[in-house]
C-alpha cells in the first residue's frame, strides 16, 4: 500500500511540474510566436490575397485587433483585420478564416475590398491528403474566388454556384468555401468597425 | 570511467546513429540539408542533457515499477519547450523539422540513456554522457546532411559550393538517398573499425 501511494504521489507531483513548466514556456513565448506566424505564415497569405489590389501602406503594421462576439463557451473572440490603404482611405480589408475539411480545420486568408469583392484568397494552414486535398493551396483554385461579388456568395459549381471544386475531394474544397463563407458573413460587421 | 570519458565515447565509440543505430528515423528523414540535420541535432543534445539531468537527479525518487512513464513525462515536457521554443525564435527551421520535432518523445537514444545510464549515475556523468550522446548525433546528422546536400543539390548550408556545371543528383535529398548514404556510412565505420581492431 505505501509502495502504491508512492508510485502515485511521485508520478502526480512530476506531471504537476511538468504542467507548471510549460504552462509557463508557452506564456512566455506567445507574443514572439504570434509574430513569427504573422511574418511567415500570415504576412506571405496577407500580400498574396491583395497583391491585384492598388493599396500603399503596410497592412500587417495597419492592423487592428476587433472584439467578435463570444464563442461556443462564451468566451470572447478577438479577430486580426489587416487594412489596405490607398492614399490614406480604406480599399480592402484581410482576414483570416476558417472552416472544416476533411483532415481537420482549413485556415483561409480572405481579402474583400471595401465595395464587395473578394480580392483573392489564401489556404494558410491545413491538413488535407498530400496530392488530393492540399491542391486547395494551387492557384488554379484559389484565384477562381478573386473578384467574386460577396453579395452573390461562393458555392461550388456542383451546387450551382461559379467554383470547381478539386475532383476526388470534395470535404477540402466544402471546407475553403465554408470559411470564405464565414468571412463574407461577417464582412457587414467589420465593414462598420473599420470605417 | 571519468567524466570526460563518458562525454567522448558519444562522439566516435558510440557515435549514436552510426554505432548504436539508435535514433534512425530522424537521421533518414530530416537530413535533406545540413542545416536541418543540424537543429534537429541540437534540438535533440537539449532534450538529451536535460532529460539526462533531471533523471540523475530524481534517480532515487522515482519508483521503479512507474519509471518509464516518469521519463516520458519528463521527456516530453522538455520536448515541448524544444517546440515553443523553436516555434518562436527560429520559424523556418521549425516548420522544415516539422513533425519530427514533438517525434523526438520516442526517439530512443534519449529514453535509451534515461534507462541505460542516468537512472544509475550521479548528475555530473549523466550530463557528459547527455553532452557526448547529444553532439555525437548532431555531428552525425551534420555531416549526413551535408553530404546529402552538397550531391544533391550543390549547396552546402544553404551557399553554393560546386562548380558551374555540376549538375545535383537529386535522387540524394530524396528518400532513397537517405538509406544509401547512411549505408555507406555504416559500411566505412565497419571497416575504419575493423582496422583498428586488426592493428590494435
Amino acid at each position: 500500500m505505501r509502495e502504491f501511494l508512492r508510485m502515485v504521489i511521485v508520478l502526480v507531483v512530476i506531471c504537476g511540474c511538468s504542467g507548471l513548466v510549460l504552462s509557463y514556456t508557452n506564456q512566455a513565448t506567445r507574443n514572439q510566436r504570434e509574430n513569427q506566424l504573422l511574418k511567415y505564415v500570415q504576412g506571405p497569405s496577407i500580400k498574396a490575397v491583395l497583391a491585384e489590389y492598388d493599396y500603399d501602406n503596410d497592412p500587417i503594421q495597419d492592423r487592428t485587433t476587433l472584439a467578435m462576439g463570444q464563442d461556443a463557451k462564451g468566451n470572447p473572440v478577438e479577430k486580426n483585420v489587416y487594412l489596405a490603404k490607398k492614399g490614406g482611405s480604406l480599399v480592402a480589408v484581410a482576414y483570416a478564416s476558417s472552416g472544416s475539411g476533411y483532415g481537420g480545420e482549413i485556415d483561409v486568408m480572405v481579402g474583400i475590398s471595401m465595395d464587395g469583392r473578394l480580392t483573392g484568397i489564401s489556404v494558410m494552414t491545413h491538413a488535407e491528403t498530400p496530392g488530393l486535398g492540399a491542391r486547395i493551396t494551387e492557384t488554379a483554385f484559389s484565384d477562381q474566388f478573386k473578384g467574386s461579388d460577396i453579395a452573390a456568395g461562393v458555392q461550388l459549381s456542383s451546387e450551382g454556384g461559379t467554383i470547381d471544386g478539386i475532383s476526388g475531394a470534395s470535404f477540402s474544397s466544402k471546407g475553403v468555401i465554408t470559411a470564405v463563407g464565414r468571412a463574407i458573413e461577417i464582412f457587414p460587421k467589420i465593414k462598420e468597425e473599420v470605417s | 570511467m571519468s567524466v570526460a570519458n563518458e562525454f567522448t565515447k558519444g562522439l566516435w565509440k558510440e557515435i549514436p546513429p552510426f554505432r548504436l543505430v539508435l535514433g534512425l528515423c530522424p537521421t533518414l528523414a530530416v537530413t535533406t540539408a545540413a542545416e536541418n540535420g543540424m537543429g534537429m541535432g541540437l534540438a535533440t543534445t537539449f532534450v538529451l542533457v536535460c532529460s539526462n539531468l533531471l533523471i540523475s537527479i530524481l534517480r532515487n525518487v522515482i519508483p521503479k515499477k512507474v519509471r518509464i512513464a516518469a521519463y516520458i513525462v519528463v521527456i516530453a515536457s522538455f520536448v515541448v519547450i524544444v517546440e515553443l521554443v523553436m516555434q518562436a525564435y527560429v520559424y523556418p527551421l521549425y516548420n522544415a523539422l516539422g513533425l519530427f520535432i514533438p517525434l523526438i518523445v520516442v526517439n530512443c537514444i534519449i529514453l535509451g540513456r534515461a534507462e541505460a545510464f542516468a537512472s544509475k549515475n550521479s548528475v555530473l556523468p549523466s550530463v557528459a554522457d547527455g553532452l557526448g550522446m547529444g553532439l555525437g548525433y548532431t555531428l552525425s546528422l551534420t555531416f549526413l546532411g551535408a553530404v546529402r546536400e552538397i550531391i544533391g543539390n550543390g549547396t552546402l548550408f544553404g551557399m553554393s559550393i560546386m562548380w558551374n556545371s555540376y549538375e545535383p543528383f537529386a535522387l540524394m535529398v530524396k528518400a532513397p538517398g537517405a538509406f544509401l548514404c547512411l549505408g555507406i556510412i555504416l559500411g566505412l565505420m565497419n571497416w575504419i573499425g575493423a582496422m583498428q581492431k586488426k592493428r590494435g
